[in-house]
């Protein structure tokens, strides 16, 4: 009772103040559960409130929307994940760990067969060994399904043919593991070998049997399952370059190497209700995927999320086991489990694409980027998941952080017959980046300027328009330059470390979402929604379908809301396990989560807010703008003893309704142009990163040890510090996995032959550099609180900061992921033959004396820097779209300006016979176009 | 499993009885002989706590301490280690308060998706019994059997070093609020603290 207002006893007795306002009075019993574990009202802490609003918080990039309802209660301190708790006690309940009454085992009968037709399965003799409950093949369900409607190509299992070893093909159910493995030899299968393709280049010609057929729209009849052109801008500007370089790359296939195998549990309920247990990003989808497969209502089936054991794209589609579970546990009446070892986690795989990339670029002689060309040919394996994304994302993504004057992709994802590649953290974006980044440290070396400085001097500004059409945004490209630059010393060291040693930037560009809901045309339903459900207790439940997989979902909800309602984040219960209670999600992909989710919940949040003020103001009297809301209490702004707790108002503005419930929703806005795949990489925000990677090259073994990273992203806003710089962290550990020892190795005859984590190299402890995350705050203005993502932008820059490096340190570039010593070596081998050197210690690393231009790029970075300050802060608020460098005007559109400025999205026939790998797509017709030849 | 045709039934070993003392109870299942003891402690003795990320002694997620030692379970067939003391992640915590290795973990940021900080957390618990101070050499050579996916390892070393100083005495270990069962204080904030000049 120290230092308090004086209170009534008795239950909420209001007193009268001398001015004859009616104020709330001190209850002599507490009423039930208001939560929270501390007893007293916490001050309001300034430090999290901006500046704008009267709080200490500073605000360089300007006001935001959602300034007014931060109440400096959790957003931008470092929390623990909510569900931490449950996760080191080991109470998190992962797929393998949903354990139901009277349940069986199930296991998957694979085919061993590269590509085979499945002339005829008999299950006979399955079916009478004793413990077996239920078989079923891909007879079951002969409907197809995949993640993106327009290319379902999956079945439950192999229904005609298979298409990869590993491929399904059966599946039985068996009161215990030991029976259903060795129900598994007693299939009988019949197939018919057909001849396999593996190499991606194979499959641009036409093949006896194409992997899989789509009809009128099939090319030729090639396994090439998408094709994409893209040409913006004026071609003429590449003539004559000052610098200009072409590079080939061939990057591996990785794996996601999550820590748990894919499980699934599926329960047929007594009342015939599907309930699935799995391990899901996505969960929605798997709810359609069954729907369609099962042939029953959505609202039949309960699609329930269990913890999940990393995700990073690995379990973002529905996938086949699932389907299978349902059958069994739908023909034997018992719930059926599924859990994969971890060749079958490679089999299902995946992972980012096999890919050939090249890279053409050049600049003028002001050190402008005149022109990147782009031709990506991906692997896809043998089916579609979501590679017609991944064929435009491996271009798009690199029309910013950079002002082009001209951009030119050709990409193509080929079936081959290897397990089907996928979204993989940095989804598409990832091996293109490191090609282009590798580039631009080329170019400047030819220009004899500093590759940061070249970048600084070609940059994007904030609220602009890249010349694929996307709009930009908040933009924190130059800081996290800046920073990197000199927190890593970047001046001192470049160029001048000693041989062995070497320093690298890169930098990175990612979407915050993509602004396309796969199912569904983006105006009509929200991308996401949350529900908040008050009740007496006080406690809060937000049902979301947002589906946590470690990167702190749940937590990034459960912050915004005790945000805005400025209540502990104990008294916050995230439910966002099961379909039956959480509202639709898309799911985790493409960094949607915490841009889409936090924005529905803050907007269900502030619709509960509103609700509690508005009853405070009938109880004391003070309109809701001269009301503040902290810790539990609500008062008068100038004289906090005039107030009223939050159960108080929370009771008052349930009288008649009982729990106030509200719902929030989020929509991504109108964006981007009119051209074909104008959609693809289209976002409501996007996030940015500078890397400086320091690396030692093993001059003699060629062995490559990378030991320190300064890692800038711009995230926005953090709103939980401790998990941005998590989720930096673990970027740079998976991104160098790719660049010095991650690959899945197919041998001469199509095996994958590392199908284990022994072999399949992932970095350890030992292998990890220290890291310096730096958080770069922009504050997107639609972002919630300011924020953007940072779950997979972060790993973009990695690749090329490490491959730089290793240029810096021994004066030669390798165009092959991962560089493994053999690898290095080779190439160190190589200069020393050409240079006669003997001693691979008498090679010369690179120097760097600056030519004039240096000066030129340098004047541009400043000047742009005060631009983009400026428009940062919107304090100008002129238009800007890429082309305006190059001294277009931003107001006209440029096809009417420039002569020749193209924005087309099939090539011109005098450009066929110059294209790349992937552009040869573009030499066959499709069937439909074929049938009117004849 | 790629190319089961061949595979003829499991051998199936012999039932037995196996007993260990696990997170400190004697138990005691019926199991066959050739069970790892991962089958034994995820089926029988029920500590789902124990993950199994690959089975072949690879992953680390399936560690537990065997008498104060940290072992992969995985590659431990149950017999080797009957009547010996096996702790596993949900022997950790002393009833409802978490151990420092546990607090840290949550709150340094050691555990990202969980499915790898039970095997973690036992190595870092072995690490700890016997040496309070590491350094963090000493600390990666603790965990450099545990693979994490998600959090690139910085942070888990940061918070062993954490729990390390709360063991050496250093730092308090955090109030029973850090509990998994906070004590609620029902009544909200009934008492304010009132900027100066406002207390009546
Ligand atoms: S499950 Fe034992 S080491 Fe992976
Ligand atoms: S926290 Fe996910 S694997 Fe370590």
């Amino acid at each position: 009772m120290s230092g308090g207002y004086k209170q009534q006893p008795g239950g909420g007795g209001n007193i009268t103040r001398k001015d004859g306002k009616r104020v709330a009075g001190k209850q002599s019993f507490p009423p039930p559960g208001s939560g929270g574990s501390r007893p007293q009202m916490a001050e309001r802490d300034l430090q999290f409130i901006p500046e704008m609003v009267g709080g200490r918080e500073k605000q360089p990039a300007g006001a935001h929307v959602h300034d007014r309802i931060r109440t400096g209660t959790t957003v931008g301190k470092s929390m623990k994940l909510v569900d931490s708790n449950a996760k080191v006690t080991g109470q998190a309940w992962y797929g393998d760990d949903v354990r139901l009454p009277n349940e069986c085992v199930a296991k998957i009968l694979r085919s061993p067969h590269h590509y085979a037709k499945v002339i005829s399965i008999d299950t006979s003799k399955v079916e009478a060994l004793p413990g077996v409950l239920a078989v079923a093949t891909g007879q079951d369900s002969t409907t197809s399904f995949g993640v993106l409607p327009v290319t379902k190509d999956e079945h439950a299992m192999a229904v005609d043919k298979v298409r990869h070893v590993g491929d399904l093909v059966a599946c039985v159910a068996a009161v215990d593991e030991a029976t259903a493995l060795h129900a598994l030899s007693l299939f009988e299968v019949e197939y018919e070998e057909l001849e396999p393709v593996f190499d991606p280049k194979k499959g641009l010609e036409d093949a006896d049997e194409p992997i899989h057929w789509r009809g009128k729209y099939h090319l030729a009849k090639t396994n090439v399952q998408k094709r994409v052109f893209q040409e913006f801008g004026d071609r003429s500007l590449i003539d004559k370059p000052s610098a200009s370089n072409h590079n080939k790359w061939t990057m591996k296939g990785v794996h996601h190497g999550f820590t748990e195998p894919h499980a699934v549990v599926a329960h047929w309920d007594p009342n015939g209700r599907l309930q699935l247990y799995t391990p899901s990003q996505v969960p929605h989808y798997t709810h359609r995927a069954l729907s369609t497969v099962l042939a029953v209502p959505m609202h039949q089936i309960n699609v329930i999320r269990t913890f999940v054991g990393g995700g990073f794209g690995g379990k973002s589609d529905p996938f086949p086991h699932e389907m299978c579970a349902a059958l069994l546990s739908r023909k034997c009446g018992r719930p059926v489990r599924i859990t994969f070892d971890r060749e079958e986690v490679y089999m299902i795989n995946r992972g980012r694409h096999p890919s050939h990339i090249e890279v053409k670029m050049s600049a003028d002689k002001e050190a402008r980027i005149t022109g990147f060309d782009i031709d990506a040919l991906i692997d896809g394996g043998g089916f579609a998941s979501f590679g017609h994304v991944t064929s435009y994302y491996n271009g798009v993504l690199a029309t910013a952080p950079y002002e082009l004057g001209s951009f030119h992709y050709t990409g193509a994802r080929v079936w081959t017959n290897k397990p089907a590649s996928g979204a993989m953290r940095g989804h598409g974006a990832v091996n293109t980046r490191c090609a282009v980044e590798v580039g631009l440290d080329q170019m400047a070396e030819d220009l004899s300027i500093d590759p940061i400085d070249l970048r600084l001097a070609n940059l994007l500004p904030p609220h602009s328009r890249t010349i694929s059409g996307f709009r930009i945004t908040s933009n924190g490209m130059r800081e996290a330059l800046e920073r990197v630059r000199e927190g890593s010393d970047w001046d001192n060291k470049f160029r001048q470390l000693p041989l062995g040693k070497g320093i690298g930037i890169g930098c990175g560009f990612f979407i915050s979402g993509s602004g396309l809901p796969i199912h569904w045309d983006p105006n009509k339903f929200p991308h996401a929604t949350v529900h908040i459900q008050v009740d007496m207790d006080g406690g809060v439940t937000v049902h979301s379908g947002a589906a946590d997989i470690g990167q702190g979902s749940t937590t990034a909800i459960a912050q915004v809301v005790a945000e805005v309602l400025a209540l502990p984040i104990e008294m916050i219960h995230v439910r966002s396990h099961e379909s039956d209670t959480s509202p639709v999600d898309l799911g985790s992909y493409s960094s949607r989560v915490t841009f889409m989710n936090a924005n529905a919940a803050i907007r269900a949040a502030i619709e509960i807010r509103d609700k509690l003020l508005n009853a405070a103001w009938e109880m004391i009297g003070y309109h809701p703008d001269l009301l503040v809301l902290n810790d539990r209490r609500i008062y008068y702004k100038h004289d906090p003893s005039i107030g009223v707790s939050y159960l108080k108002a929370l009771h008052k503005a349930q009288e008649d309704k009982g729990a106030l419930i509200s719902s929030g929703a989020y929509r991504s806005p109108p964006m981007g142009g009119i051209h074909k795949g104008a959609a693809a990489g289209l976002a409501p925000a996007y996030s940015f990163s500078a890397y400086v990677a320091e690396t030692d090259v093993d001059i003699e073994t060629g062995k490559i040890k990378c030991t320190n990273v300064w890692a800038a992203h711009d995230c926005g806003r953090a709103l939980n510090p401790l998990a941005v710089k998590g989720q930096i962290i673990g970027s740079c550990h998976m991104g160098l996995g790719q660049v010095i020892s991650e690959e899945m190795v197919y041998g001469r005859t199509g095996h994958l032959q590392n199908a284990n984590l022994l072999e399949y190299k992932i970095p350890s402890v030992h292998e990890m550099p220290n890291v310096v995350p730096i958080i770069v705050e922009s504050c997107d203005p639609e972002g919630p609180f300011g924020a953007k993502e940072a779950g997979e932008g972060p790993l973009l820059p990695i690749l090329p900061a490490v491959v730089n490096s290793v240029y810096d340190a021994i004066g030669i570039r390798i165009n092959d992921l991962p560089l493994t010593p053999d690898t290095v070596y080779f190439a160190i081998e190589k200069k020393m033959k050409a240079q006669s050197v003997d001693d691979p210690l008498e090679l010369e690393s690179p120097r760097l004396i600056h030519s004039a231009m240096q000066q030129v790029v340098v004047e541009r970075a400043a000047q742009h820097k005060v631009r983009d300050v400026a428009r940062q802060r919107s304090d100008d608020t002129s238009a800007y779209v890429n082309g305006v460098l190059f001294g277009f005007d931003p107001n006209i559109p440029l096809e009417d300006q420039v002569e020749g400025w193209r924005s087309a999205t099939e090539p011109l026939p005098d450009q066929l016979a110059e294209l790349g790998f992937a552009g040869k797509a573009w030499l066959k017709k499709e069937q439909r176009e074929l049938e009117g030849d004849n | 499993m790629v190319g089961t045709e061949h595979v003829d039934m499991l051998p199936v070993g012999a039932k037995e009885i196996w007993s260990a003392k696990v997170n400190g109870e004697d138990v005691e299942v019926l199991t066959t002989s050739n069970a790892t003891l991962l089958d034994v402690l995820r089926d029988k003795v029920g500590t789902l706590g124990v993950k199994r990320g690959c089975d072949l002694g690879t992953c680390g997620c399936c560690t537990v301490m065997v008498d104060g030692q940290p072992q992969l379970s995985c590659l431990t067939f149950a017999g080797q280690v009957s009547q010996c003391e096996i702790i596993t992640v949900e022997g950790l915590a002393d009833g409802a308060h978490l151990a420092p290795i546990q607090n840290c973990f949550a709150k340094y940021g050691g555990s990202q998706c969980g499915f790898c900080t039970p095997g973690f957390l036992i190595s870092a618990q072995s690490l700890l019994n016997t040496n309070t101070s590491p350094t963090d050499e000493e600390v990666k050579t603790a965990i450099e059997g545990n693979l994490c996916r998600c959090t690139g390892y910085q942070q888990i070393v940061e918070s062993i070093q954490a729990a390390a100083a709360i063991h050496r005495g250093e730092v308090e270990a955090e109030a029973p609020a850090s509990s998994p069962h906070p004590d609620p204080h029902p009544s909200g904030p009934e008492e304010p603290q009132m900027p100066p000049g406002h207390a009546r």
